[in-house]
């Protein structure tokens, strides 16, 4: 997504002014509010606004098309009136009742997410709307035998809240408690977006196969965006039905969905301050329209379908473009632009590859094939496959298209489950790991067709490939306690010093440029930054130099080379380009047909009868 | 228990031909969803609010050709003008839903495309709420059919004529797509569209054209279902297309999203399995029958029972 207005220099240097402006406004809002009524849409701007943050963890952040995300706000809205009325004659304490919605609710989305976690996009947005239909017909019904729901009439007459002595009644008070609670949700979400959460999220919203290949444990994670927005939606329907001192199954039906995903949209996907601004305008809009209200459904089923032809971005996204074309390069701190062609992958190393030799091949084996075989459905795309990389070795491997090259890394990879055979990583068995677990083992890849995540900047990338080598779950990030803090400072570094092995390529004002807006060359390059941020010892690269020019090719080689001298990586290259293979390789492996055909030292494998055969055809 | 199973056994052939004859709805709009799937692997949230529409359609036409429940016309013709009409107007709807929500986004991440079918929803219901309003208009059909055949005996079963008509209808246009999808040149064009839509666009087909037919048919079809069930109930109000829309996903996804015949199949299965869980289940909860199978369809097989398991290509 677009660079949020938050993050702009200009908003952080005066972040206390602002914090204290912002208090002020809170503070004295409900008191200039000209009558109740206007009070009352104050407070409902403030549910607006937690309900459309929730729905933006899930559908902005995580991409995720939760249609149930009413029924959870409807959940916590009768959890809270159930335990605080006398429906049943159970009367807890607000400071109870607030969380015990909340989780209960997550509960109920952590169970439904659980079933439907495996479904992509679509099927996930049908199998949530029929739980919410499954819902609502379960509030309307539930009346009879025993009376649960209360059915079409709801639950009323909820408990008072009494909170540290005072008893909130007024409009005044419910305008504070609302928006004090709002305000925790903004924070909330705020820090969940710009954690390592926030960064997994966005990188499995851009692309979920890469995401899970770069270490993110995309089920986990997709499970938590959902847990985490039926947490906010119920703890503010919690707010809602001592708002509205009842409840209705009508609270919680689908126009209320479509306007939450209005306010989203509008306010642009996943950017927080869009999302708040979006809420704002959509809850006191129809005020000003009182004499249109029949066509209010009509003009959000418009502004649903004019948002996402001219502007899926929201109307927030302008804003982040207009102050980042502030932004020039050329008066940026890495100086002069250099030509594309130019070497300079120097920085820290000192000098070029060149002679300085801090690692030497080593004896230990790192990766072991054996009879390793992938069937799809008859076609034999990898068989009887057994190999082995010894340490600081770079294996390449070649072979005519349709050869099982790719196969082959996808399967060390963890994305396909091997038909038979096994693959060793230092000893311990990783075929049958899910591809984040491979990752995390020490062993991460490129891909041939580039897998950035495209709107994510190009620090944000390789950030995404820290993701398994950090452990800060939901508290420490939004309590910024010590962990979150140490553990985003150590990402910052070790990102930075990765991507400063790539000069002024990949760093300077390049570090804040969304990947989509890269070159080609240093798309291919970031997609290595962003498999050696992850600390994995062994690299597979995939087709590192397709699509480059001569010189940017033999750059890459040379880096290639570095990468195992100076800085001890074990690599397995697929390269079709011949004389970068001669160039780095200690170990060439050619496959045909699924098999291996050769192996040994370029010159061995080149001359290899079959080889030629293979790539050229036989010879009559 | 046994006495349970004398009625169940009693009721079911009672049951089949109402399970058919929903099957037979089912089918016609699971076949929208699954044709629009095929090509643009978009899930089409408006097609319930076409067929709402294709309700409405056949409503204004009945209204407007009968006066004090007299036909102006011949009841025969009138039905099928009912049904020609509906169709019609929910096809052009359909391609003009097409042109206007869906096609600038044809590049566009496939949840954008999903918002945005949402939206078409939303503003077609609320379009025909504020132009309709809220209340069920009915269909004063009971008078359109001689009084012997209205409902015809067969041993204990009591079909209605509206029934068999509905069969008839639902069957006879599944008929025709079939022999179009498979004999004829624009079928061919189709399928060669749903394998590959670059590779068509290469081999000369205008496949621009052949999705405006595509949301074309479905949509008709889809119209079609909304006449047949506004004459098999005799109601139609702006919210009957949200859950016959899910009702019609349901079955495509249960015959296999993107197979015009697992469609068909799933629709028939779907509306037998629901008529034959009214026998069990309070009727409160019929429609949840469906939800329950669409859950566990797609968690199980969740590329349904004709559709075939394609791995993401990487």
């Amino acid at each position: 997504m677009e660079q949020s207005l938050s993050e702009t220099g200009w908003v952080k240097r005066n972040r206390l002014i602002l914090y204290a402006a912002a208090g002020t406004v809170l503070l004295l809002a409900p008191h200039v509010m000209p009558n109740n009524y206007w009070l009352r849409i104050y407070g409902m701007t403030g549910l607006w606004i937690m309900l459309a943050l929730g729905l933006n963890v899930v559908a902005g952040f995580a991409g995720l098309l939760d249609m149930a995300y009413v029924a959870f706000f409807g959940i916590g809205a009768y959890v809270f009136a159930l335990l605080s009325s006398s429906q049943f004659n159970i009367h807890l304490p607000f400071l109870l009742t607030l969380p015990l919605s909340a989780l209960v609710t997550m509960g109920i989305g952590f169970a439904l997410g659980s079933t439907s976690m495996r479904l992509k996009g679509d099927y996930l947005a049908i199998v949530t709307l029929a739980f919410a239909q499954i819902f609502r017909l379960m509030l309307l019904n539930l009346d009879r035998p025993i009376n649960i729901t209360g059915g079409v009439n709801g639950i009323y007459n909820l408990d008072p809240i009494n909170l540290f002595g005072f008893t909130i009644v007024s409009p005044v008070a419910y305008s504070y408690l609302i928006w004090i609670a709002a305000i925790l949700v903004i924070i909330g979400c705020s820090r969940l977006k710009t954690s390592r959460y926030g960064r997994g999220w966005e990188a499995i919203r851009e692309d979920e196969l890469a995401a899970e290949v770069m270490g993110v444990n995309t089920t986990g994670m997709k499970l938590k965006a959902f847990a985490a927005g039926a947490f906010i939606a119920g703890w503010t329907g919690a707010i809602f039905a001592s708002f509205q001192d009842s409840v209705f199954p009508n609270n919680f039906d689908f126009p209320q969905l479509v306007i939450v995903y209005c306010m989203v949209i509008l306010g642009g996907l996943g950017n927080v301050p869009g999302v708040i601004v979006g809420a704002v305008f959509l809850s006191i809009l129809p005020e000003f329209l009182r004499e249109y209200g029949a066509y209010r459904m009509m003009t959000y089923g418009l502004i649903l379908i004019v948002l996402m032809a001219l502007r899926p971005e929201g109307i927030m996204g302008s804003f982040a473009f207009f102050t980042k074309g502030r932004k020039r390069p050329d008066k940026d701190e890495t100086g002069v632009l250099k030509a594309s062609t130019d070497l300079y992958y120097q920085e820290e190393g000192g000098e070029k590859a060149s002679g300085s030799k801090a690692f030497s091949k080593g004896d230990r084996l790192v990766l072991e094939i054996r009879d390793l075989a992938m069937n799809f459905g008859g076609i034999m795309a990898v068989s009887n496959l057994s190999f082995q990389v010894r340490e600081r070795e770079i294996l390449s491997i070649i072979g005519p298209n349709g050869a099982g090259k790719t196969t082959l890394f996808n399967l060390i990879s963890g994305i396909y489950p091997p038909s038979a055979g096994s693959i060793a990583y230092e000893g311990r068995k990783i075929s049958g790991l899910k591809p984040h677990q491979v990752v995390k083992a020490g062993v991460a890849r490129t891909f041939q067709n580039l897998r950035l995540f495209s709107t994510m900047s190009v620090l944000d990338n390789a950030k995404v490939g820290r993701f398994c080598r950090t452990q800060a779950g939901p508290l420490p990030i939004l309590f910024h306690l010590p962990l979150h803090k140490r553990e985003e400072e150590e990402t910052d570094r070790a990102v930075k010093g990765v991507l400063r092995l790539f000069g002024a390529r990949l760093t300077g004002y390049r570090l804040e440029q969304q990947a989509m807006f890269l070159s080609y060359a240093n798309r291919r390059r970031l997609e290595i930054a962003r498999a050696l941020s992850t600390n994995a010892k062994l690299l597979m690269l995939d087709e590192p130099s397709a699509g480059m020019n001569p010189q940017e090719t033999e750059e890459i080689t040379e880096f290639i080379k570095r990468l195992r001298d100076q800085y001890g990586y074990t690599i397995i290259v697929i390269e079709h380009k011949l004389n970068v293979v001669r160039n780095i390789s200690d170990k060439v492996i050619a496959l045909d047909y699924g098999r291996k055909i050769a192996e040994g030292t370029y010159e061995e494998v080149a001359n290899d009868k079959e080889v030629i055969e293979a790539y050229l055809g036989r010879k009559r | 228990m046994v006495f349970f199973m004398d009625i169940y056994l009693q009721q079911l052939p009672q049951q089949l031909v109402n399970g058919l004859t929903l099957g037979g709805v089912y089918a016609l709009i699971a076949i929208g969803y699954t044709m629009v799937y095929g090509i643009l692997f978009m899930l089409n949230f408006a097609h319930g609010e076409i067929y709402m529409i294709g309700g409405f359609v056949a409503w204004w036409v009945l209204a407007l050709l009968t006066g004090n429940n007299v036909p102006f016309v011949n009841a025969g013709v009138l039905i099928a003008f009912m049904i020609v009409m509906a169709m019609g107007l929910s096809g052009g709807l359909g391609i003009l839903v097409e042109r206007f929500a869906y096609r600038p986004l044809r590049k566009a991440p496939r949840m954008n495309l999903l918002l945005s079918a949402l939206g078409v929803s939303i503003f077609l219901q609320n379009l025909v709420l504020n132009f309709q309003g809220a209340k069920a208009r009915s269909f004063a059909v009971a008078s359109l059919i001689p009084e012997g055949l209205r409902v015809i005996h067969v041993g204990d079963v009591v079909i209605s004529f509206m029934r068999i008509l509905v069969i008839v209808v639902a069957f006879l246009l599944m008929a025709l797509l079939t022999v179009m999808v498979k004999k004829t040149k624009v079928g061919k064009a189709m399928r060669a569209t749903a394998q590959d839509i670059e590779a068509a666009a290469f081999m000369g087909i205008d496949t621009d054209r052949i999705i405006v037919l595509v949301f074309f048919i479905g949509s008709a079809l889809g119209g079609a279902a909304g006449a047949l069930v506004g004459l098999l109930f005799t109601q139609v109000d702006y919210y009957v297309g949200f859950q016959a829309g899910l009702k019609g996903f349901t079955a495509a996804v249960l015959g296999g999203i993107g197979n015009i015949f697992g469609a068909m199949l799933g629709g028939l299965i779907l509306g037998l399995l629901e008529s034959l869980a009214t026998t069990f289940f309070p009727a409160t909860y019929k429609d949840v029958v469906a939800f329950v199978v669409l859950i566990l369809v797609l968690i199980f097989r969740p590329w349904g029972l004709m559709g075939e398991k394609i791995p993401e290509k990487v």
